[in-house]
């Protein structure tokens, strides 16, 4: 088998079922721990609460304190710490290294010397403000990731959406995010089919130059089919009375304990902020 | 005839307009009526369907609705959009194409949340549909998790929850188990009893008789070839065979096997 065509075959394999497992299935969702049985609405307030709360802090340790929350509440809602550590910290170098990095040194952030790096001829002096501001930076990165990627996790990706729009988003906006959600497993679902049936036609030893060609043809067929599905569902839309601003049933309700729940993370929000501002974190 | 609902008159219609669908249809459709359109793949069946539904619009010819002339422009009226809409539905050929939200609850209730329909109607409408549907399991779970013919059922509840008086199916029956087939043909005969309409496009002629009062046989050249009673068209096995819609078999008889084809009424003599 080539190499070339074993890569391709690898990736195209890999990047599908990345999707269908990671993307699509609501797996943690499901269970039965303390996030899950929250109202939607109050748990999505509550984490925007949480990831302000990580904003305005100027510590490390307000950070650490609210990371340390939020890996109490994963284990709490019976997620796997191990799992949820490695979904965290594969976003958190893209999101934070870039940035992080030139923060450490004297050209953008003078202070105390640290240590010196001489590269090329070129010195690199490492200061203390640099340090710590990159130090901080990355603990809040790792902190608002870690919320986001729980709420994530814990919610069902159409509760997600139902409540953005009860939120008051633009119902089209999150109407459209919905039906991409909806069709790319339809899609992915056929990329797997059409492979399946080439390999059924012509073994796994496709000639490369042949298997570019059947790639690019399937690129050109998913544009087609697209185009068309995007015709048919506006239809199957119009035919059950959509005039360009959907509507949605709002069924969802809030028990004592989401009350309760809200009432706790205000008060945590707000002890948090006496604390940045009394300076007790230091 | 009684109260017709829609009368197409030597309707023309062709996609992209260079490749026909159809070509000079005359159909009237009165109130309470079951209707079959019987005919091979590609010969028009659901553009037609599509163009009773108000979806697409005959190139030439007339096409009436409730007795007026129907033009795409009146839909731009949000008055009369909704009251069509609320009197016809259809169900599409490929449930994939009329399942587009997040769960199956909320695809079943797009509809009426979009015609204005209140809440608590809402919710008694999809009990009632739920229980004869059998699909109570299925709410919470996002469409393409679903069988074909759990997405087929789906598809048929998210249509009929609107209550229409006019039901358009456009091949319901297609690659569904026994089972299923089964359950879907006894909702439509309920229907029909509660007074609906009926039109269904199909090539499943083991269902015609049961589902139609008159059927129109649709020919390769997309025409309207001949209508009729169920008993008589399915009678004539020559009009089946040229259109393709003839049943062929090959049987082993002890140890031999031998091709015929065969026609539905076989199975009812």
């Amino acid at each position: 088998m080539s190499k070339r065509n074993n890569f391709i075959r690898r990736s195209l394999m890999g990047v599908l079922s990345f999707l269908k497992e990671s993307v699509f299935a609501d797996e943690y969702a499901a269970k039965k721990g303390f996030l899950q049985s929250l109202d939607p609405r109050i748990k999505i307030i509550t984490f925007i609460l949480f990831i302000l709360a990580i904003l305005f802090t100027q510590s490390m340790a307000g950070s650490l304190y609210l990371y340390a929350v939020c890996l109490i509440l994963a284990y709490l809602s019976r997620v796997s710490i191990g799992f949820f550590l490695k979904r965290t910290w594969i976003f958190i170098p893209l999101f934070s290294l870039f940035i992080a990095i030139p923060a450490l040194f004297s050209v953008f952030s003078p202070g105390e010397p640290l240590l010196s790096l001489n590269m090329a001829g070129v010195q690199l002096i490492i200061t203390r403000p640099g340090l710590w501001g990159a130090a901080l930076f990355v603990t809040r990165v790792i902190a608002s990731v870690s919320f986001a990627v729980l709420l994530s996790l814990t919610t069902k990706h159409f509760v997600l959406l139902k409540v953005l729009r009860i939120l008051g988003i633009p119902q089209i906006f999150v109407m459209t995010m919905g039906m991409c959600y909806r069709y790319i497993y339809l899609f992915v679902e056929m990329i797997e089919n059409t492979y399946t049936a080439v390999k059924s036609r012509s073994g796994v030893n496709i000639h490369y130059p042949r298997g570019q060609r059947v790639v690019a043809w399937n690129i050109a067929y998913l544009w087609v089919r697209s185009c068309q599905l995007n015709e048919e569902v506006y239809k199957a839309m119009l035919s059950r009375g959509y005039s360009g601003e959907p509507a949605v049933l709002n069924d969802f309700k809030a028990k004592p304990k989401d009350w309760l729940w809200l009432s706790a993370v205000l008060a945590m929000f707000a002890v948090n902020r006496l604390a940045e501002i009394w300076g007790i974190y230091g | 005839m009684d109260n017709p609902i829609f009368e197409l008159q030597d309707a023309h219609f062709s996609y992209l307009g260079r490749y026909p669908a159809l070509r000079g249809i005359d159909i009237t459709v009165c109130q309470g009526e079951q209707i079959a359109v019987i005919g091979a793949n590609g010969c028009g069946k659901s553009t037609l369907l599509h163009i009773l539904d108000g979806l697409i619009f005959p190139e030439r010819g007339s096409f009436k609705a409730f007795g007026k002339e129907l033009k795409e422009d009146a839909f731009n009226r949000a008055d009369f959009s909704r009251d069509f809409r609320k009197k016809v539905g259809l169900v599409f050929q490929n449930p994939d194409v009329q399942l587009f939200c997040p769960t199956v609850k909320e695809d079943i209730i797009f509809g009426p949340l979009q015609l204005g329909v209140e809440k608590g109607e809402i919710q008694r409408r999809l009990e009632a549909l739920v229980g004869v549907l059998n699909i109570g399991d299925l709410l919470d779970r996002p469409p393409q998790q679903l069988s074909i013919g759990e997405k087929r059922k789906v598809a048929i509840a998210s249509t009929l929850i609107i209550e229409p008086d006019i039901l358009l199916l456009d091949e319901p029956t297609a690659g569904l188990d026994p089972q299923t087939t089964r359950c879907i043909i006894d909702l439509l005969i309920q229907a029909n009893e509660s007074g609906k309409t009926i039109i269904t496009s199909t090539h499943d002629l083991h269902i015609v008789e049961e589902i139609s009062d008159t059927v129109y046989v649709f020919s390769p050249e997309k025409k309207i070839i001949k209508s009729g009673c169920p008993h008589e068209i399915l009678a004539d096995e020559q009009l089946l065979r040229d259109n393709n819609l003839l049943h062929i078999h090959s049987h082993r008889h002890r140890d031999k096997s031998h091709i015929h084809p065969h026609t539905h009424l076989e199975h009812h003599s």
